[in-house]
């Protein structure tokens, strides 16, 4: 075999005649990407992602099909081979009609695998559905309990009936061995050397500890209260979160060598600068804790509560008794847990006062329906003016508003109604009207504050203007919810490892995620096969119980019901997420998805054949299947049909994939570069999940 | 005034004269040379060219005189035979006078050189005899005697083009197929002529298709290939019922499945059916479809010359191309060389359309300007007050070519660099009703109606590239559309497997090249003042409306109110913008607002 001389990316190579520009890269360790390619197989020339330019020729050439030269000089990386590798990417994402993550996955702030613990859940295997939450959430059983589930917003089942009962779920695989040995433990990393300090014990805290754990680095988290929890003990009452499952998670965390620190606030007991000096690394999770104010006359007596000091006393047991009738102020989730926790603590009458109408409330409607059975009496466009004491009780001087124009929230803004004031008496005002971020405690050493007092983090990486110290959770969005406080604390636990390894810190890698759009846009008929089936009900204890005891109000599903619900799943999200070709060069090529929206083809998915599902809607008209079908396997099986922007792989003559079955079909599913072509018994589960530690 | 007796009586029976109605005037001419027992052959021939004067009739007399008629419908057919074939008198105002200088026809002629075309018009396409006549299968006679060598040196000689688009030097090409090793090997007629609007081929093959066939007898001989196909669309049956025919009488007269040399050299030819696919006029997707593949094109190299059908060397070329070859030989390489530019030789067909005085097919010699074929031989643009823009060169691979750049000479070279190509001949005229964003969208529309789907730029790109156009004709532009345009077109063009995908994006960049001042006022103002792009016209009648109502009796939707001598006045919550009144209108008063 003659020999040729030639460049690549300016090294000189020699090669054989007759070898392609793709054969001799990477005979030198050059990585060129390719989708069509296949070992086995003539080139075809469908993908062209593997285009290289070659001096002397206008246009660029695929690598996988053009044989080297003598003196070729060939660039595989410049500017305009990268311009062109991103354009074919969006091209054909363009087109690309599946979900890489379910949507509810997607939606979710964790990325929790839903469809991956459901299908787990199916086989009644409760450990491994366990384990695969715990991979990117710490607190299951406590969220599983108060998260504002946005996953179920996004639940494609909705289409045929209701979405999947999805955080009942959640707590429903983990409650059984909560607290027991059982329960999943991750193993920890060989120990780094280096040391991570978390301030704050909430649900953000928590989940940096976890995941900074995880990897083996030392971790200490500095917490006011004497117990764990943060917001989610201290602003949720017990009836919703019982403080024993925090307690028991928690553990957990112990047992992982976190190290928790009770009774020390930052700026009271230690400084940010010692706590700055005595870690490699800070994550800062103190929360928005301070409650506002009512803003009216009367807003210091002694008889007017903030509702997050009202239920932090709840909590904590100093605080047993309220007044005989509570007017709550507020429309929030706080507002709804202080009216009934008022009713618990022996309020005869409890109604809460809320400035717009029952749509603007941006309560759950759950938690406001479990509030309204158990007694409490909402009227809506009324405000207090002025709190004054009488007799032995207060007086609330109130107005009615109406709604005018939206505001800067877009929600309208309420306006008083002159002439309308009335009084109401009560024995206590409870101020439930939102709260915002103090970060005084950090000092002036203190990392730089947004102009509404939150630390400025990058949302990327969750860093703040010190470069060692992060935050993240209520402390940087204001009060919000505990689900996205996780989240960031898990990606400010990757940072943090970044930086204490000495990478970059860069947070997440990006990963592209292909949707065929929320369930409102989609056709209905996507689903015509799926028979409806009623989502399972939460069970409830007796109303007797709910007034009068802080009981969990919600007992859980049984058994049959959870995995029944389990069942209604539709496993949206692709079997091929983690070895997609297309998925793993997006990042690399910056490819942005949506440069090219237009029409998409049309095709049916064919579901016939027992093992192996066909979704003409991922296909990338690679042709490696009707290739190997042809060259390697010598069988017609399938075949292009149709021309041009409708091309599509199916078997020839309208035949289904089942009827056309054959030997060998495991070979096309596994080369097949995206998701067309899957096994069905693939497991759905998208992370890999490591065993846990301890007892099994 | 002819005393010699009418000897025949031709009709031009190529589909363009069938399509005017040339059927209806040959079955009137048949019952009127009955019903007066007049003593004339019928006859029929191809295609002449004059399209613009089609159905034509040519009347001959024994002495060789020849009169040849226009526009020839039932009522002239019959008017021709009572005073001309029986009464012996020309009818003087309908005759053709390619001689009277200063005429419309004598202009329409003068300038072509007529090759490809020399006998189109001149026999009887169904007839060997005729062709035979005029010096028809002398070539290959000679090509024999001379030997491979010599006519490899000739057609290299002539310099001689691929006339299919691609311009590659066809003695070059035959040279490669004749060294190649491989047996058979075959030769390969593309008549797929996929071009919309392009009618070239097809005028060749039905007026003179052995022409083709013995251009592709001598390319056989000369690269030592045994088997000829001719890969013919099946959208042109007529051309196909000539093909087999010249086939047939070609085969009784011992030329083809004979042996024409002593050593046995025999040739046949055999007609493959396309199937509806612009595709397979790629030269690796045909070969794919005679195979009984899927007309999807293949990487080259391999070249066909190299291997090509089932392995073999192949030597693919264009019908235009095979149909210039007996000449060659027969007139030699000079003569052909002397005509056209240094580096483009001979003459180039074009199929001569659009916003034109007089349409048709002309073949003209190489080194002509642009100008001059829309000004000289088409008579310039056709309505009054119209204004020329641009003409569109090689359908939608190729590019539109500004009026300022009508000096542009027919080479292949010089018309590439303007952005355009050459292509296979077709010439479409455009002027100031024509849109050229529409222009563009009305081209992609249908390369991306004929990808074959392999590559991801051509597959999914060209329908990106049509959607965006079809926003902005619609209306719903963005400025950015322009850039993204013109990065999508590039990438397309340098990253497709085939031709189609190369230059499907030329009508886009030539259009946004040279106006685009058109997009831009498409987008920005939402305003079409070509008076195309519905959504974005307007028209208004001006004050200059002397009021002669032919508006108002042409348009569709009544919408245009005034009497006689008045102003009209359109209602445009009416109107829906067809153009048919602008169409219509003899004195211009119809303006895009």
């Amino acid at each position: 075999m003659s020999k040729v001389k030639l460049t690549m990316d300016g090294r000189t190579v020699e090669a054989d005649a007759g070898a392609t520009i793709l054969e001799v890269a990477r005979s030198v360790g050059i990585e060129i990407p390719t989708l069509c390619h296949h070992p086995e197989l003539k080139p075809f020339g469908s993908c062209f992602l593997c285009v290289v330019e070659v001096k002397g020729r206008p246009n660029l050439l695929p690598s996988c099909a053009t044989p080297v030269a003598d003196g070729m000089e060939i660039q595989t990386r410049s500017d305009n081979v990268r311009g062109a590798r991103k354009m074919c990417l969006e091209l054909l994402l363009s087109d690309h009609m599946g979900d890489c993550l379910g949507p509810c996955m997607a939606e979710c702030p964790c990325h929790v695998d839903i469809p991956g613990f459901l299908a787990h859940l199916r086989s009644g295997d409760f450990a491994s559905a366990e384990a695969l939450i715990k991979q990117t959430l710490p607190l299951p059983a406590s969220l599983g309990r108060v998260c504002p589930r946005p996953c179920e917003g996004a639940c494609r089942r909705q289409i045929v009936d209701a979405p999947v009962a999805i955080c009942n779920l959640k707590r429903f695989a983990v409650d059984p061995a909560l607290g027991t040995d059982k329960a999943y433990r991750p193993v920890v990393a060989p120990a780094t050397g280096k040391s991570v300090g978390v301030v704050g014990a909430g649900p953000a805290g928590l989940a940096c500890a976890y995941f900074a754990r995880m990897k083996g680095h030392a971790v200490t988290v500095y917490e006011m209260h004497d117990r764990p929890g943060g917001m989610i003990r201290w602003g949720i009452p017990a009836f919703r979160l019982p403080r024993e499952v925090i307690d028991d998670e928690v553990a957990v965390l112990e047992k992982m060598g976190v190290e928790i620190r009770y009774r020390t606030a930052i700026g009271r007991d230690i400084q940010f600068g010692d706590l700055v000096k005595r870690h490699d690394a800070l994550f800062l999770g103190i929360g928005a804790q301070r409650a506002s104010r009512l803003g009216c006359e009367g807003e210091d007596l002694p008889e007017v509560l903030s509702a997050l000091d009202f239920l932090h006393d709840a909590s904590a047991g100093t605080r047993s008794t309220i007044g005989r009738r509570v007017m709550v102020v507020g429309g929030g989730n706080t507002a709804i847990d202080a009216s009934r926790t008022s009713l618990r603590l022996g309020a005869e009458k409890v109604f809460i006062l809320y400035r717009r109408s029952r749509q603007e409330m941006p309560a759950f409607d759950y938690e406001v329906h479990e509030a309204e059975e158990e007694g409490v009496e909402i009227q809506i466009l009324s405000a207090p003016v002025k709190v004054e004491k009488a007799g032995g009780h207060l007086r609330v001087l109130c107005i009615r508003m109406e709604l005018g124009e939206p505001d800067a929230s877009g929600r309208r803004r309420p306006v008083p109604l002159k002439g309308s004031e009335y009084a109401i008496e009560v024995e206590n005002v409870v101020a439930a009207i939102g709260q915002g971020v103090d970060a005084s405690c950090l000092g002036p050493d203190g990392p730089r504050l947004t102009r509404w007092g939150t630390p400025e983090v990058s949302m990327r990486t969750m860093q703040t203007s010190i470069p060692t110290v992060f935050s993240g959770g209520d402390a940087v969005l204001g009060p919000d919810i505990a689900v996205r406080a996780a989240a960031h604390g898990r990606l400010a636990a990757v940072s943090i490892d970044q930086l204490l390894r000495g990478q970059p810190v860069t947070g997440d890698p990006a990963v592209y995620n292909a949707t065929m759009g929320s369930w409102k846009e989609m056709p209905r008929d996507v689903f015509e096969h799926v028979d409806p089936k009623d989502r399972a009900k939460m069970g409830l204890i007796t109303m007797e119980e709910r007034r009068t005891s802080f009981s969990e109000v919600e007992s859980g599903l049984s058994r049959e019901a959870g995995i029944e619900e389990a069942g209604r799943c539709l496993a949206c999200g692709c079997r091929s997420v983690n070895d997609c070709k297309i998925r793993k060069l997006t990042e690399e090529y910056g490819v942005d998805p949506r440069r090219f929206e237009g029409a998409h083809r049309d095709y049916t998915v064919d579901d016939s054949h027992p093992d192996v599902l066909l979704e003409p809607g991922k296909c990338i008209l690679c042709g490696i299947c009707v290739r190997l079908c042809d060259e390697v396997l010598h069988t017609p099986a399938l075949g292009f049909v149709k021309r041009g922007f409708d091309s599509r792989i199916a078997p020839p003559l309208r035949k289904t994939l089942a009827q056309v079955h054959f030997d060998g079909i495991m070979k096309l599913v596994d080369a097949c570069p995206t998701g067309a072509l899957t096994l069905k018994r693939a497991p759905v589960p998208t992370y890999s999940v490591a065993p846990g530690a301890g007892s099994k | 005034m002819s005393a010699s007796p009418v000897k025949e009586v031709i009709v031009g029976l190529g589909s363009c004269g069938i399509a005017s109605g040339a059927r209806k005037t040959w079955n009137a001419l048949e019952r009127a040379l009955g019903s007066t027992g007049a003593k004339a052959n019928l006859g029929i021939t191809g295609c002449v060219g004059m399209c613009y004067l089609e159905p034509l009739v040519e009347v001959v007399h024994e002495d060789g005189s020849r009169f040849l008629y226009r526009k020839v419908n039932e009522k002239r057919a019959e008017q021709i035979v009572t005073e001309h074939v029986c009464g012996g008198k020309p009818v003087q105002k309908l005759v053709v006078d390619l001689g009277a200088e200063g005429s419309e026809d004598h202009a329409y002629m003068a300038k072509q050189r007529r090759i490809v075309l020399r006998n189109c018009g001149g026999i009887d396409p169904e007839d060997i005899e005729d062709y035979i006549a005029v010096g028809g299968y002398r070539a290959i006679r000679r090509s024999i005697e001379e030997g491979p060598e010599w006519v490899v040196s000739e057609i290299k000689a002539s310099g001689l083009r691929g006339r299919g688009g691609a311009g590659f030097p066809t003695g070059t090409k035959w040279d490669l197929a004749r060294r190649s090793a491989g047996t058979p090997k075959y030769v390969v007629c593309n008549a797929d002529e996929g071009d919309p609007g392009a009618f070239m081929d097809r005028s060749t093959i039905e007026g003179d298709p052995h022409s083709v066939l013995e251009g592709m007898m001598i390319c056989g001989f000369t690269v030592g290939a045994t088997e000829g196909i001719i890969y013919c669309r099946a959208e042109y049956p007529l051309a196909l019922k000539r093909l087999r025919i010249a086939i047939e009488q070609a085969t009784g007269r011992g030329l083809l499945d004979a042996p024409l040399t002593p050593d046995g050299f025999s040739f046949h030819v055999k007609v493959k059916e396309g199937a509806g696919a612009f595709v397979c006029g790629e030269e690796t997707a045909l070969m794919q479809s005679v195979m009984g593949q899927r007309g999807m094109p293949k990487f080259r190299p391999p070249y066909p010359a190299q291997a090509g059908l089932w392995g073999k060397p192949t030597n693919i070329n264009n019908v235009e191309t095979f149909a210039n070859v007996p000449w060659i030989i027969i007139e030699g390489a000079k003569a052909f060389a002397s005509l056209g530019t240094e580096k483009s030789k001979g003459s180039k067909v074009f199929a001569l359309a659009g916003r034109i005085k007089r349409g048709g097919l002309v073949e003209v010699p190489m080194g002509i300007t642009i100008g001059e074929i829309v000004n000289d031989v088409g008579g310039g643009t056709v309505g009054k007050g119209r204004r020329l823009k641009a003409v569109q060169m090689g359908g939608p691979s190729g590019g539109c070519i500004p009026d300022s750049l009508f000096d542009t000479r027919i080479d292949y070279d010089e018309v590439t660099r303007t952005g355009a190509i050459m292509g296979s001949g077709g010439l479409v005229v455009m002027d100031d009703t024509s849109c050229m964003v529409d222009i563009a969208r009305f081209f992609l529309d249908f390369t991306q109606k004929e990808s074959c789907g392999k590559c991801t730029f051509c597959r999914i790109g060209t329908k990106r590239m049509l959607e965006i156009l079809t926003r902005i004709c619609d209306g719903e532009g963005r400025m950015e559309d322009i850039d993204l345009l013109q990065d999508l077109a590039y990438r397309i063009k340098t990253t497709s497997l085939c031709g189609l995908g190369q230059t499907a994006p030329n009508p886009v960049l030539t259009t946004i090249k040279y106006f685009r001042a058109e997009y831009e006022t498409h987008i920005r103002d939402h305003k079409c003042l070509a008076g195309r792009c519905s959504r974005l016209t307007t028209f208004h009648i001006t004050g200059e409306c002397p009021g002669c109502m032919a508006c108002l009796k042409a348009c569709p939707t009544k919408c245009i109110t005034g009497k006689k001598k008045e102003v009209h006045v359109i209602d445009q919550g009416k109107c829906i913008k067809c153009g048919v009144c602008r169409d219509v209108c003899k004195y211009d008063t119809v303006a895009v607002v």
